[in-house]
């Protein structure tokens, strides 16, 4: 079954638009949705919860369409936007009580259980907690309610290394039964390498691809070579610099060949990403 | 819709704002004052502050988050300005008694706190909603423009009207004269006036949600 299922989501805005995009999430996994800053990540997600209105594409949540059974899919959608805020100067405690009512499946134990795991101290101001914290307490909202599809924007971005390590392993721990499905958009790839499962890269309002994440990564070539080899793909490159030991390039794997003697290596997801922005800088 | 309003009272509004109407409603003793201004401290003061409020705590992504309709959400805020309004007026009313008592030989200049006056100020009030909330659900987070133009309606309403009633000796026999006693007119005015603010809420509500539905939220 689809936990989310993006179709033909497109819309536009003076200056930069959506463009047919298109994804499909597997109940039960974590997909990465990457993209360099203003590619299109918040847009899209904006555009899943119908907080902006698309110029046309349908969203399917767990099977049911997002614009005719809004209410009853937010019951099951827990969502976490790294760095906005709400209601700062007010306790976690306060603002729990509150949010807590507009869930019909709302469980006390199990958020008192989040609380200790993530070790969230109930008594805190928002303004009192560290940016790994406010996530772990957006989880702890998120579950409590029952919420089987978690939509992170920028969940780990200005947070540590430790911090990031340590929610990217309670990711892992909530999608393990099969029931949570996350989305999680981020332009620090190398927390996708650790945890993702499913790779969806967005580029200047398009999708360039949605894939399984080695599938994604196995389908591009990183090359090296001499000034002098260029000639021989440079129109098949994705894009390419040129430095003082020759040349280094993305390619599709189906553009390469593997009997040629240029060096190609596995690209790593931020690899990818910079050599795609790089394509518009040449075009545009 | 019971738990937006919930959660506009006990996170988005300021406890100060609930004991606001005391405060200004105290200003009800300054004798023979203009007392429109009493209420228009509300359109003054409460509202710009709370609605900074909402937009630095960025209630609307929070609420929109939520499983909550859209109308719900215009629902909710209204009835909360209804409810402060109705606060501050009937906490007025009660000071206004309290003014007739503690002054029962008072010259009136301005109007007196009758009923007929209250009726005015429930206009005043329907005139402010009017414009406040259709304007501000064109965008549902800038209230500047949305604000300086309903007080300034607001105040006009209430200068011309206390301008007639100091001019026009037949308006002024009405709210300080002999109409003064005159139990039955004194109810009828205060009646219409609150259906004028019935009313106008009404229409300001469905106006809001009109246009509250066609906004993105950035």
């Amino acid at each position: 079954m689809l936990a989310l299922d993006v179709r033909n989501v497109t819309k536009n805005y003076p200056g930069f638009q959506l463009k047919d995009v298109s994804f499909q999430l597997e109940k039960g996994y974590i997909m990465g949705f990457i993209g360099a800053n203003g590619a299109g990540k918040t847009t899209t997600i904006k555009s899943i919860l119908n907080m902006i209105h698309v110029d046309r594409g349908e969203v399917r949540i767990l099977g049911k369409n997002m614009d005719e059974h809004e209410l009853e899919l937010k019951q099951e959608i827990g969502y976490a936007f790294g760095g906005v805020d709400f209601y700062t100067r007010s306790k976690m405690k306060t603002l729990t009580d509150v949010i807590k009512r507009f869930y019909a499946k709302w469980d006390d134990a199990a958020y008192a259980n989040y609380l200790r795991r993530f070790k969230l101290d109930e008594n805190k101001k928002i303004a009192e907690l560290s940016a790994g914290m406010k996530v772990k307490y957006s989880l702890a909202l998120a579950l409590s309610h029952g919420a089987k599809l978690l939509i992170l924007d920028e969940p780990t971005s200005g947070l540590d290394p430790v911090s990031r390590d340590d929610l990217l392993d309670v990711f892992q721990e909530l999608v393990v039964d099969g029931e949570i499905s996350i989305l999680f958009s981020t332009h620090i790839t190398s927390d996708l390498e650790k945890c993702a499962d499913f790779i969806t890269f967005i580029d200047n309002g398009q999708i360039i691809r949605s894939s399984e994440k080695d599938e994604f990564i196995g389908s591009y070539r990183l090359l090296n070579g001499k000034e002098s080899q260029l000639g021989q793909v440079k129109d098949r490159l994705i894009s390419h610099k040129i430095n003082s030991f020759g040349f280094t390039g993305l390619i599709h794997a189906r553009d390469f060949d593997p009997a040629s003697d240029i060096q190609a290596t596995t690209p790593s997801l931020e690899e990818i990403m910079i050599y795609f922005a790089k394509r518009e800088d040449h075009h545009g | 819709m019971v738990n937006l309003l919930v959660k506009d009272l006990k996170l988005g509004v300021n406890p100060m704002f609930l004991v606001m109407p005391l405060l200004t409603g105290a200003l009800m003793l300054v004798p023979g004052w203009l007392y429109f201004l009493v209420l228009l401290y509300f359109c003054w003061i409460t509202i710009p502050n709370m609605f900074a409020g909402f937009r630095t705590q960025n209630d609307l992504m929070f609420t929109s988050m939520m499983p909550v309709t859209k109308k719900d959400m215009v629902k909710a805020r209204v009835s909360v300005i209804v409810i402060l309004e109705l606060l501050h007026i009937v906490v007025a009313m009660i000071f206004g008694v309290i003014n007739t008592h503690l002054y029962p030989n008072l010259v009136y200049y301005f109007f007196a706190p009758s009923m007929g006056f209250w009726g005015l100020c429930f206009v005043m009030l329907a005139i402010f909603n009017i414009i406040f909330i259709a304007m501000f659900y064109k965008t549902a987070y800038k209230y500047g423009q949305a604000a300086f133009a309903s007080i300034g309606a607001a105040m006009l309403f209430a200068g011309v009207a206390q301008w007639i009633g100091v001019e026009s000796p037949y308006v002024s026999d009405i709210f300080n004269g002999t109409g003064r006693d005159d139990m039955g007119l004194q109810t009828s005015i205060l009646a219409a006036g609150i259906v004028i603010f019935i009313v106008l809420t009404m229409i300001a509500y469905r106006m809001a949600v009109k246009r509250f539905l066609k906004v993105e939220i950035q």
